[in-house]
C-alpha cells in the first residue's frame, strides 16, 4: 500500500525527496511544540497575575484556531477553498448549546453529538460541494452557509435572532478528574488539550496513505483516477473530516460565552478563519492556530482603540496574499529548514 | 374564468414586474462579475462593494447639490478609473501565480472588507435614504406602480443591450473577446492585453457602481448592501455559465421570477434557498453553467 500511494504523487519519489519530506514535517511538529510551550508560558503567567480576561481571550484564539485548522485541511492539503465553512462552526456550536441545555449537561454527550450530526451534515454538503471544483466549489460552501445562517436566523426554535442563551457552566467528567468550565484557567487547559489532539491526529492521518492521497488529489486530481484510486470518496472523506474538527471546535463554543447567536454563521465567520489560514500558513496546519493567536490578540488591542479594526485585518491580510502568501509558519518553515539543510552539508 | 383573469392580473402581474425591477438589477450587477470572470478568471468577491461605492459616491454627489441625471453620468466615469487602479494595484501582483483563482478571490475579499469598513468609518452604520428623481406613478394592466421602478427597468433593459452591442459589435469588444480565448495570440496580433484586462476590470466595476446609484432610491444606501446583494448576482452568474452574458441575463430574469411567484406560495424568507438550490441543481447536472463562457461561444 506504500509503494502504491507513493506512486501516486507521480514518479516513485527517491530517497532524498522523502527526507526532505520528513524534515518538513519535523519541523512542523517542532512548531506545535514551540506553539505548546508559549501557551503554558502564557498560562504562567497569567496565573500568576490571577487573571481571568486573558484566559478567556486566549481560549477563544484556541476555538477560532480548530475552526481555521479545519479550513486549511481543506485548502492546504486538498487544495479546496472553503467560504462557508462557518456552517459547521456554527453546527457545532447550536448543536452543543442545544444539547447542553435542553438534554444533558454533559461535556462528552455534546461533543458525541456534535460528531455525529457533522458528519452526517459533512457528508450531505459534501456530497452536492466536492462535484464542483475550484471557485465553483467556494461559491457553493459560500452559498450553503449563507442559506443555513438565513434559516437559523428565521427559526424560532432555535431563537431567531437572538440566538441562544443560557447555556449552563458544566464539569467535564474525566474519570478521575473533573474540569469546570466557568474557571477560566482550567478550561483553557481543556480546550489546549482538545485542539493539541486534533492537531496531533490530522498530522498522524496525514500520514496514512488516505492523507498521502488526499495531497495527490491537490497536486494532480485528474491523475488520481487513473492510478486506480477515487478521487471523489477521497475527497469526500476529507470534507466529512474537515467539517468534523471545526464543528467540535464549534461545540466548545458555548461552553466559553454560554450562548450562541446565528453571526457564528455568517459569512464573516468564514471569512475569519480563511483570513486566520492565509495569515498563520497555509497547508501547514500548525499555522492557522498561531494565526488565530495573532488575530485574536491583534483584534483585541486594535479594538481597544477604535471600532474599525477590520480595515487594519483586511489591509494585513491583503499584503499577506500579495506579499507572504506562505503565511508567518509557512515562510519561517522555509528559512528553518534551508538552516537544516546548509547545517547538515557543513558536518 | 373572470376569476382566474382577475388572478392573472392582481396577484400575478404584480409579482411579476416587482420581479422584473430586481431582476434588471441583479442583471447589472451580474453582468459586470461576469464580464470579469469571464475575461481575468478573477471572482471579484468585492464587487458587492464596488456595488455600495457607487451608491456612497452618488449619495455624496447628490448631497453637494449634483442634479441625480448628472450623477448617473458621473459614478461610473468616477468608478472606472479606481478599477483600473485596483486591477493594476493589487490584482496584477498574483495574476500570474499558479492558484491565481484562490488568490485573487482572497484579494477581492480582502478589499471587501476593508471597503465595508471605510464606509462604516465614513458614512455610519445607519442607512441613508435618497429622494427619487422621479416621483408619482403609473397604471400598467390595471395595477399602480412607481414610475421609477418602471424607468428602472427601460434603463437597465438599455444598459443591457448597449453592454452586449459593446461586447459583440465593436472592435473593443473583438480585443476583449480575443484576449479571453487566447491572450498569447491576441497579444502577438497587437492586442495590448494588460491594458484590456484592466480595462475591462473597470469596466466591470463601473457597471457595478452605476447599479448602485440606481438602486439607491429603491433600496437605500448601507455598508453592507453589497452583501444581500451578491449571494443572488453569484447564483445567477453560476447558474448562466461564469463568464457568459446572455447566461447572465436569462439566468438573472429567470431565477428573479422564480423569486417573486414562488413568494406567493412560500415564505418570502425561503426563496433565497430556493434559488440556491436551483443552482445547486445547475450545477450537478451541467457543472460550466447553461451557456458557454465569455470568447468562447
Amino acid at each position: 500500500m506504500r509503494d502504491s500511494t507513493s506512486a501516486v504523487l507521480g514518479a516513485l519519489p527517491s530517497r532524498p525527496v522523502l527526507q526532505r519530506e520528513d524534515v518538513a514535517r519535523n519541523v512542523l511538529r517542532w512548531f506545535a511544540y514551540v506553539f505548546v510551550a508559549l501557551a503554558l508560558l502564557f498560562a504562567v503567567i497569567a496565573q500568576v497575575h490571577g487573571d481571568v480576561f486573558f484566559f478567556r481571550l486566549a481560549t477563544e484564539a484556541l476555538i477560532y484556531g480548530g475552526f481555521a485548522m479545519g479550513v486549511d485541511l481543506l485548502l492546504g492539503y486538498t487544495g479546496l477553498l472553503s467560504l462557508g465553512h462557518a456552517l459547521f462552526f456554527g453546527l457545532g456550536a447550536y448543536t452543543s448549546a442545544v444539547v447542553l441545555k435542553g438534554l444533558a449537561p454533559s461535556f462528552w454527550l455534546a461533543l458525541a453529538v456534535t460528531l455525529c450530526v457533522s458528519t452526517v451534515v459533512g457528508a450531505i454538503a459534501g456530497i452536492i460541494a466536492i462535484r464542483a471544483r475550484g471557485v465553483y466549489f467556494a461559491l457553493i460552501t459560500f452559498g450553503m452557509a449563507e442559506v443555513l445562517a438565513k434559516a437559523v436566523f428565521n427559526t424560532q426554535e432555535l431563537g431567531g435572532s437572538d440566538g441562544i442563551i443560557g447555556v449552563p457552566v458544566i464539569k467535564a467528567n474525566f474519570l478521575f478528574f473533573t474540569v469546570d468550565t466557568g474557571n477560566a484557567a482550567h478550561f483553557f487547559f481543556l480546550v489546549l488539550a482538545v485542539i493539541m489532539v486534533f492537531y496531533f491526529a490530522l498530522e498522524a492521518l496525514l500520514r496514512t496513505p488516505f492523507g498521502r492521497l488526499v495531497v495527490a488529489i491537490k497536486a494532480n486530481e485528474d491523475r488520481v483516477p487513473f492510478l486506480g484510486f477515487n478521487a471523489q470518496r477521497h475527497k469526500l472523506g476529507i470534507f466529512v473530516i474537515a467539517a468534523n474538527v471545526t464543528a467540535l471546535s464549534g461545540a466548545l463554543y458555548p461552553m466559553l460565552r454560554g450562548f450562541v447567536s446565528p453571526e457564528l454563521l455568517y459569512f464573516h465567520s468564514s471569512g475569519n478563519a480563511v483570513i486566520t489560514v492565509i495569515l498563520g500558513g497555509v497547508g501547514t496546519l500548525i499555522g492557522p492556530l498561531f494565526g488565530s493567536v495573532i488575530l485574536t490578540g491583534l483584534k483585541s488591542i486594535i479594538g481597544s482603540y477604535t471600532e474599525h479594526h477590520l480595515i487594519v485585518i483586511g489591509l494585513l491580510f491583503m499584503c499577506s496574499v500579495m506579499f507572504f502568501p506562505k503565511g508567518i509558519v509557512g515562510s519561517l518553515k522555509g528559512l528553518v529548514e534551508s538552516w537544516l539543510a546548509r547545517r547538515k552539508e557543513q558536518s | 374564468m373572470s376569476g382566474f383573469i382577475d388572478t392573472l392580473q392582481f396577484v400575478f402581474a404584480p409579482q411579476i414586474i416587482n420581479g422584473l425591477s430586481i431582476g434588471v438589477a441583479v442583471v447589472l450587477m451580474a453582468l459586470g462579475l461576469t464580464i470579469i470572470f469571464g475575461l481575468l478568471d478573477v471572482i471579484n468577491m468585492a464587487h458587492g462593494e464596488f456595488y455600495a461605492l457607487g451608491a456612497y459616491v452618488g449619495v455624496t454627489l447628490m448631497a453637494i447639490g449634483v442634479n441625480f441625471w448628472v450623477v448617473l453620468l458621473l459614478v461610473p466615469l468616477i468608478m472606472a478609473p479606481l478599477g483600473y487602479m485596483t486591477e493594476r494595484l493589487f490584482i496584477q501582483r498574483v495574476f500570474h501565480q499558479k492558484d491565481r483563482h484562490i488568490l485573487t478571490l482572497l484579494l477581492t475579499f480582502g478589499l471587501a472588507i476593508v471597503l465595508e469598513d471605510v464606509y462604516k468609518l465614513i458614512y455610519g452604520p445607519q442607512a441613508l435614504s435618497v429622494k427619487t428623481p422621479i416621483g408619482g406613478g403609473s397604471e400598467v394592466l390595471g395595477v399602480f406602480f412607481p414610475n421609477y421602478r418602471l424607468f428602472l427597468m427601460a434603463i437597465g433593459a438599455v444598459i443591457i443591450v448597449g453592454v452586449w452591442l459593446l461586447v459583440y459589435r465593436t472592435s473593443l469588444g473583438a480585443m476583449v473577446r480575443a484576449a479571453a480565448f487566447d491572450k498569447d495570440m491576441a497579444s502577438s496580433l497587437g492586442v495590448p492585453v494588460s491594458h484590456v484586462y484592466a480595462g475591462t476590470f473597470a469596466f466591470g466595476v463601473a457597471l457595478a457602481g452605476l447599479a448602485g446609484v440606481l438602486l439607491a432610491p429603491v433600496y437605500s444606501v448601507f455598508p453592507t448592501m453589497g452583501k444581500d446583494f451578491i449571494l443572488l448576482a453569484f447564483s445567477v452568474v453560476i447558474v448562466g455559465g461564469l463568464g457568459s452574458i446572455k447566461g447572465a441575463l436569462i439566468a438573472g430574469l429567470v431565477l428573479t421570477q422564480i423569486q417573486a411567484i414562488s413568494s406567493l406560495y412560500i415564505s418570502p424568507s425561503w426563496t433565497d434557498p430556493l434559488v440556491f438550490a436551483i443552482m445547486v441543481a445547475v450545477l450537478m447536472i451541467r457543472p460550466q453553467g447553461l451557456f458557454g463562457r465569455l470568447g468562447h461561444a
